[in-house]
């Protein structure tokens, strides 16, 4: 008991101290206003990073490309040291690994039940990469920007570039299942749904926009900056991370389906004829 | 153009995603979904091994069935054989029994006309003796009222005696 009010008092006392240092200390200073910070969270013509040198870029295609590394490297150790030892009764990690794929492999399978092998293989990377890429933003990497300042590092759907090209690259392979399923009706039956490209991107956008602009009104206000995060930052994200995985994942499968389904109405027209 | 959209960043984020989808398909993906295919067909295997061991079992019951069903069968035919054997036998026995009490009887019946004759035939010579011997005497002895008087005779002595 006494070793368990010893703890209990050291944690209250470490809290108390980094509250009192954090409003003692203050901000550095505020670079930007509020509103200042809003537009460019919208619009990134400010803040902007160099890629390498070569070109000053948004802070959301740099979350990108390390969301990608992430992924990738995550998926090389585990198919290097993981997926070797894998058995026919599945421990923890090897159940959460087995469901993620399998939940888009049911998902392909289900939606698009005649020509389901390359649209489970896109949306399992698109949903690991919405997924991941919107959890990213609770990291809070900072990257500099090209006149030295220090951002936080976005969710890369955020950015309204990574949403119009997950939108398009979507609608290019719903393009490609009505081409592969029925020829040049299927581009007629895909050209159909020409809204989709702009209704995807921007879906993904404002959700991704709004979370991070409500991040960026709370972490704004040092006052705002206790407790809140953690429904705001935490459940917030992780909920619209799930949601927004799902939305983008099954609509693509659902329309690829639609588009790439061989149409039988010529036969069955023969058949009444015959 | 509006919203700060940039075609080359968008073309980069494709070619991002490009990476990230190729990536994951060969790394995570195909892997997985491999494995899961084989331990499906692992469990299919066994799965249909069981269904093949128990149309086994069921056929080796149906044959086991059937076997007894015929043991039953032979059985029943063993035993209506039997009987009918048994009772072949009994009514062979029967008419040999009867064969024999018919000889015995049609020998008794011999026997006894023969023994028949026989007695008839010696009380036909005791007959006949008798009577040659009565006619001998009849023919050889004195005169019957000499007789009669020898016999009176010696039946009025007798009297005298008692």
């Amino acid at each position: 008991m006494k070793q368990h009010k010893k703890g209990l008092t050291l944690w209250l006392a470490a809290i108390l101290l980094l509250l009192a240092g954090a409003l003692l200390t203050g901000s550095p200073g505020r670079t930007e206003t509020v509103q200042e910070a809003m537009r460019d969270a919208v619009l990134h013509d400010v803040n902007r990073i160099s890629l390498l040198g070569w070109k000053a870029v948004n802070p959301g295609l740099i979350s990108a490309f390390l969301v990608t590394a992430i992924l990738l490297l995550a998926s090389a150790l585990i198919r290097i040291f993981v997926i070797p030892r894998f058995r026919y009764m599945p421990g923890k990690l090897q159940l959460l690994l087995e469901e993620a794929v399998g939940l888009f492999d049911r998902m392909a399978k289900g939606s698009s039940p005649h020509r389901f092998g390359f649209v489970g293989t896109y949306i399992f990377g698109a949903g690991c990469f919405i997924f991941v890429g919107t959890l990213f933003e609770l990291l809070g990497l900072q990257a500099i920007t090209t006149h030295g300042h220090a951002v936080t590092l976005p969710a890369p759907l955020s950015d309204i570039n990574a949403a119009i090209a997950l939108g398009t690259l979507s609608y290019l392979v719903i393009v490609s299942g009505g081409i592969a399923g029925n020829g040049v009706k299927g581009i007629g039956k895909s050209l159909k749904e020409f809204s989709l490209p702009i209704s995807m991107s921007f879906r993904l956008f404002g959700a991704l926009l709004s979370g991070l602009l409500v991040t960026e009104l709370v972490y704004y206000y040092v006052s705002l900056s206790f407790v809140l995060p953690v429904v705001v930052g935490v459940l917030f994200t992780l909920l619209h991370a799930l949601i927004q995985t799902y939305v983008l994942t099954m609509l693509t499968a659902l329309y690829y389906g639609e588009v790439s389904e061989p149409d039988h109405k010529p036969k069955k027209a023969k058949a009444r004829r015959s | 153009m509006p919203l700060n959209i940039d075609w080359q960043q968008i073309l980069l984020h494709w070619l991002n995603l490009a990476i990230l989808t190729g990536g994951l398909y060969f790394l995570l993906y195909k892997p997985v979904k491999q494995f899961m295919a084989k331990r499906e067909e692992y469990y299919r295997s066994l799965e249909q091994q069981a269904q093949e061991k128990l149309a086994q079992a069921q056929q080796l019951q149906d044959q086991a069935q059937a076997k007894l069903d015929g043991a039953d069968e032979e059985i029943r035919q063993a035993r209506a054989k039997a009987q009918q054997s048994v009772q072949q036998s009994a009514e062979e026995q029967l008419a040999r029994v009867q064969v024999q009490a018919q000889q015995i009887l049609t020998h008794a019946r011999a026997e006894a006309e023969h023994d028949r004759e026989e007695i008839l035939r010696s009380s036909q010579r005791e007959l006949r003796r008798l009577a040659t011997e009565a006619t001998k005497r009849l023919a050889l002895q004195q005169d019957p009222f000499e007789q009669f008087l020898d016999l009176a005779e010696e039946g009025a002595g007798h009297d005298e005696k008692r």
